[in-house]
């Protein structure tokens, strides 16, 4: 899953408009990365373009750092390599 | 903050209202910006021109979110210009008639309520209940819109079609897809926006907005070179380093600021070099919005029926929007019933505009004539009775208008289609495929309409100034 780190830190960092040096786990989207709502849903469209998964809306509101957002990610592509094997 | 060796911190290729708002914020922090610009005067679809004593608004003819907190205001104000350009609001900023009768947006939202339950009280909940959606939801409950069409969100609130023609109407007019097609995201984007909080205008005419902008950026040590066409951008390393113009002159930088046509962009500005090959493709393959065939007309007397003026009046002679789009996509005007029309705040002139396709160059030359007369006759018999005796001057502007004096791609009125699945894509997001360039304005699929590109202006300019104060 080193992958899903480079790819999340590589997307936030370009949406931000920030190096990804700047980009760490445990940076606030808010507070740290002036992530608004618009550019948080562009994370969320390019995270689902990028791994072909589905982020759920109600899961949205809940990630407050990049960390989280890895987390979910990686959640979500597991759960799509489990169906894909018919778990 | 200038580094020796470039000429420029800053150059902003397109002088649309995006780019206009991203050079005056940057030169106003202290870095020197140049504007290129291809037409001989600044605004991009923000432009009016003049015939004699009339002068007409070329395209864009009021904006929205000028409100206290609308992001309009906001962009105005970080920018020092609250108060210097003269915006008077128009109330009601839209009406919509519909067969069954006709419903004002107006500045009270309950008076705008109580007509349209009125017309449909079947309907009050859903009305009532989408009304609060636009207005009390927060930015996040708009990212579930992302992947939903407005039809989807429309069928949660109502059950009678004829409601969804009323508010999708002038999303279709502003938007150019019908609510089947438009994301939900952009759809309510419009309602709110534009139609909501409609109907600003600066004393005069639209070109007020881009002429107080270029002032500005002159105050602030800006520079802004017309007839400037952009032909390439100069990359090395991976970094921009200049632009090279149609004069061939070349012009050193180390930030460019695209706020044109990104097909442009991607297909022929930028060295292929630097552009993953997917890159290329998926821009190839994304589709842009249709267009617009525009109607000016300059009254003497005005007609004694004349509706009020600034306020946009949309007309469909019936429901079916699916239909409507139909017919605007394969460009059989005389078919297309549906229709904005708005007369000037001064009362001279009247502009009116139909969803068009681009077609080519010999088609409109061939049928412009025709449609103008048609579209004259369907304003007369269906909004302003007796028009026909009162025109003094008038002309039209065809697909091919726009592109030629813009370069917007096929005459695209609001840059990408705003579909479910080209809003927010990655290749064309804010910052570029190379370092130092940054995208702007409506080809970004995220925004359009002048709040729209106005506040992402200030955002990308937002985002260079960030880089800067890291490499200092
Ligand atoms: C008929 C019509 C009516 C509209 N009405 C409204 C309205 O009432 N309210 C509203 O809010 N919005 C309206 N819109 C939409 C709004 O006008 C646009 O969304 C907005 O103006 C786009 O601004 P922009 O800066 O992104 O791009 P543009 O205005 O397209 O500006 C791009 C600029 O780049 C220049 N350029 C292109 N290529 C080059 C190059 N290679 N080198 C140098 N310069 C170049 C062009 O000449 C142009 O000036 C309307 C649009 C249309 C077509």
């Amino acid at each position: 899953m080193k992958d899903v780190v480079r790819e999340i830190v590589s997307i936030v960092a370009d949406v931000a408009g920030l190096d990804e040096e700047e980009v760490t786990l445990d940076a606030r989207l808010v507070d740290d990365l002036d992530i608004d709502s618009v550019k948080a849903i562009e994370i969320a469209v390019a995270v689902e373009k990028r791994f072909g998964v589905r982020v759920k809306d109600e899961d949205l509101p809940n990630l407050t750092t990049v960390g989280d957002i890895i987390n979910l990610t990686e959640t979500l592509v597991r759960e799509l390599e489990d169906e894909k094997v018919g778990v | 903050m200038r580094r020796s060796g470039y000429e420029y911190d800053v150059v902003v290729v397109g002088a649309g209202i995006g780019g206009l708002v991203c050079g005056t914020y940057l030169a106003k922090q202290g870095m020197k910006v140049l504007v290129l610009e291809q037409h001989f005067k600044p605004g991009g679809y923000c432009t009016s021109f003049r015939r004699g004593p009339f002068h007409f608004d070329a395209a864009a003819h009021s904006f929205g979110s000028y409100r206290e907190d609308g992001n309009m205001r906001y962009v105005m104000r970080e920018l020092g210009l609250e108060g210097k350009c003269n915006i008077k609001k128009y109330d009601p900023c839209d009406r919509i008639i519909l067969p069954d009768g006709e419903v004002s947006f107006y500045a009270e939202v309950d008076r705008t309520v109580d007509e349209i339950c009125t017309l449909f009280p079947d309907e009050h909940t859903g009305i009532k209940a989408l009304f609060g959606f636009l207005i009390n939801s927060k930015p996040v409950e708009s990212a579930a819109l992302r992947r939903v069409t407005l039809l989807e969100l429309f069928n949660r609130y109502f059950v009678n079609k004829k409601v969804e023609t009323l508010f999708a109407l002038p999303v279709l007019g502003n938007g150019a897809l019908p609510p089947s097609l438009i994301s939900a995201f952009t759809g309510t984007k419009i309602l709110r926006e534009f139609i909501l909080d409609g109907g600003y205008y600066p004393d005069g005419s639209m070109q007020h907005l881009p002429d107080t902008l270029i002032r500005h950026l002159k105050q602030y040590g800006g520079e802004v070179s017309f007839r400037s066409l952009v032909r390439r951008i100069m990359v090395k390393d991976g970094k921009v380093w200049g632009v090279r113009l149609d004069s061939k002159d070349v012009i050193t930088t180390r930030y460019v600021v695209w706020n044109a046509d990104v097909r442009q962009l991607f297909l022929h500005v930028l060295p292929r070099k630097w552009l993953k090959r997917e890159t290329v493709e998926r821009v190839k393959s994304l589709k842009p919005s249709l267009s617009t065939f525009i109607l000016y007309l300059g009254i003497g007397e005005p007609p004694p029926a004349l509706p009020e003026p600034g306020t946009n009046i949309w007309f469909l002679p019936y429901y079916d929007l699916e239909r409507a789009y139909r017919y605007a996509c394969s460009g059989e005007i005389n078919r297309v019933e549906g229709f904005m029309v708005r007369i000037s705040p001064d009362k001279k002139t009247i502009l009116a505009f139909v969803n068009a396709p681009y077609k080519t160059p010999a088609y409109w030359r061939q049928n412009k004539e025709r449609l103008m007369n048609d579209f004259i006759d369907r304003i007369d018999r269906n909004v302003i009775p007796g028009l026909k005796n009162h025109i003094l001057h008038k002309e039209a502007a065809t697909p091919f208008t726009l592109y030629r004096y813009t370069l917007n791609h096929r005459g695209a009125a609001y840059g990408w289609a705003s579909t479910p699945s080209q809003l927010f894509t990655p290749e064309v997001r804010q910052r570029g495929p190379v370092d130092g360039l940054y995208l702007t304005g409506h080809w970004t699929a995220q925004t359009q309409g002048i709040p729209g590109v106005a506040y992402m202006g200030l955002d990308t300019a937002r985002m260079i100034l960030k880089r800067e104060n890291r490499k200092l």
